[in-house]
């Protein structure tokens, strides 16, 4: 266990040098000294030294320190991340598990594929059509909100778009988890020692496919991020995300890069955290 | 006998989806005979007619018939698409090729590199490289921030120390030649699904950056919807049919990949 965690404290921490090293090209894109080669090494090394420091720098747009405007966004698209996991969760984590069973997944096999060949911000504006039209709810912040159940519905739709899209991951970790499981050579073994079969799906078959959801952590946060871009967008809600498409679109590249950096930095942190799990879960190797 | 079944269902469904990408190519060839209307083209006094016989999709806010400018943004969209998917496969495979046959520290430094880029969602490493470079650059960043898909797929299958690598470099044939006779033999089996699924997720890429305002000038489904969200809570007409000829496009590119249900492209 304690060399598979310093192997991932490795991977991780080449995973963060990297993404710092790309945070600091992108920032030194920007700098007007940047235009030949050496000026533009120049920046790079001048921000890497600055990142180094905890120096993020200043925003082009806003003039004021890159590291107050994280303070201020970062914490509302970071809840939209973990609220929209917790949707991706509770929804996926049953109907993967009921996917899992041959004839649903049948069934429900066309409908999936629809829903998940419908991109996000599709979805989004979906959900917002249905909340104004079937269930008469404001769909956006500039929306007049005259009470906190009103507040909470216009919360309630960016959350669920982020969650929805969580969702059809969560499922299909989960069920790919299951089939592989459901077809380990160890399923044979414990039946021939004469365990019952309940006792072989609750400890034994259950850790791997939790395991499996865990390891699968990296694939379920990428959807989670994107999704909550798209949703921040359609729904103007001001988060990090959202910032990043303005500063991208404006060219603040200070604020892009350090963007940037913060959601590679989930993705692996995440990862790590997965896999550490996947492998206390199962240390025997998992599906 | 169930792998046999499990193989043919697999084959219908793939079929589908090549059978519906064709019928959409085809559209997309003759989307200026099909089209009532060449694009952009407004018709006075006609602002967001609900669908009729005359206009199949309705119109949108300032006129333009919906069925037109879907078809039309359908093959802005596919064009662009396809370029960025070429893009994808042809980059992230070579660079995973040729990284596969560095030596092993080099490959592993080039391996992370694109795993730090395959760490950041596609959309916004597109976005990004559109910012960077400009929106005429749009298919090259939506290529390139899927090129990571056909990197690893490539590496994965070059390895140098993969049994298949093994044999060649027993038969003494170097160079450019094993690179050529690996992407052959690599590509040989996969190639069909590998351009589906880099089809499907460039789609995905493209019509979001659009959607975001990251999009070429061109006037594709993205750029629609986005167009139509000041309209489309009272003329649902605007986003809708745009928003199925989308799905349509990646619901077909993901059956001709065969992919799972639920995977992301």
């Amino acid at each position: 266990m304690q060399r598979f965690v310093i192997r991932q404290l490795i991977r991780l921490a080449a995973g963060l040098l990297g993404a710092v090293l790309i945070a600091a090209a992108i920032a030194a894109s920007g700098e007007p000294a940047a235009r030949d080669l050496p000026g533009f090494l120049t920046a790079f090394l001048n921000h890497l030294i600055q990142f180094g420091r905890l120096n993020l720098g200043i925003s082009l747009v806003s003039g004021t320190p890159v590291a107050q405007e994280l303070a201020r966004y970062l914490p509302q698209t970071l809840a939209l991340v973990a609220m929209g996991a917790g949707v991706a969760l509770v929804a996926g984590v049953p109907f993967g598990l009921l996917l899992a069973l041959g004839p649903t997944r049948r069934i429900a096999a066309p409908l999936i594929q629809i829903i998940t060949a419908t991109p996000v911000f599709v979805s989004g504006l979906a959900l917002a059509f249905v909340a104004v039209h079937v269930l008469h709810w404001p769909v956006s912040v500039n929306a007049p909100v005259a009470t906190p159940y009103q507040s909470w519905q216009i919360a309630a739709l960016p959350i669920l778009t982020v969650g929805l899209a969580g969702a059809a991951a969560v499922q299909l970790v989960l069920r790919r988890s299951a089939a592989l499981s459901s077809e380990a050579p160890f399923r044979t073994g414990l039946k021939r020692m004469g365990l019952g079969l309940i006792e072989i799906e609750t400890f034994y078959v259950l850790p791997h496919v939790a395991a499996g959801l865990a390891a699968g952590a990296r694939e379920i946060v990428l959807a989670l991020v994107s999704a909550t871009v798209v949703a921040e967008w359609v729904f103007h809600s001001a988060g990090a995300a959202d910032l990043f498409v303005k500063s991208v679109a404006l060219a603040d590249w200070n604020m892009a890069a350090i963007l940037l950096f913060v959601f590679a930095a989930i993705t692996f942190v995440v990862d790590f955290l997965g896999q550490t799990i996947a492998h206390a879960l199962a240390p025997g190797g998992r599906p | 006998m169930r792998t046999r079944e499990v193989s043919l269902a697999s084959l219908i469904v793939r079929g589908l989806g090549w059978l519906g990408l064709g019928l959409l190519a085809l559209a997309v060839l003759l989307s200026d005979f099909l089209a009532h209307a060449p694009a952009g083209a407004a018709i006075a006094g006609a602002e967001l007619s609900p669908p009729s016989q005359a206009h199949p999709f309705g119109t949108d806010i300032i006129g333009r018939d919906v069925f037109s400018e879907t078809l039309h943004g359908l093959a802005a969209t596919g064009v662009k698409a396809v370029a960025a998917a070429a893009i994808a496969i042809v980059l992230g495979g070579l660079f995973g090729a040729v990284a596969a046959r560095l030596p092993r520290p080099l490959a592993l430094l080039v391996r992370g590199f694109w795993g730090v880029l395959a760490a950041v969602p596609p959309l916004l490493l597109a976005i990004l490289l559109i910012g960077l470079f400009g929106g005429g650059f749009a298919i090259v960043a939506a290529g390139l921030a899927t090129a990571p898909l056909g990197f690893v797929r490539s590496f994965d299958a070059v390895d140098v120390r993969s049994r298949h690598a093994e044999y060649a470099h027993a038969t003494g044939i170097p160079g450019m030649i094993l690179l050529k006779r690996d992407l052959t033999y690599d590509f040989h089996n996969v190639f069909g699904s590998v351009v589906a699924r880099a089809l499907a997720a460039a789609t995905i890429v493209i019509s979001t950056a659009s959607f975001l305002g990251f999009g070429a000038p061109t006037r594709d489904l993205g750029l629609m919807i986005a167009a139509s969200k000041i309209s489309f809570f009272s003329a649902w007409w605007t986003a809708a049919f745009p928003a199925l000829a989308l799905i349509l496009l990646i619901l077909c590119a993901r059956l001709a990949a065969g992919l799972d249900e639920g995977e992301r492209a």
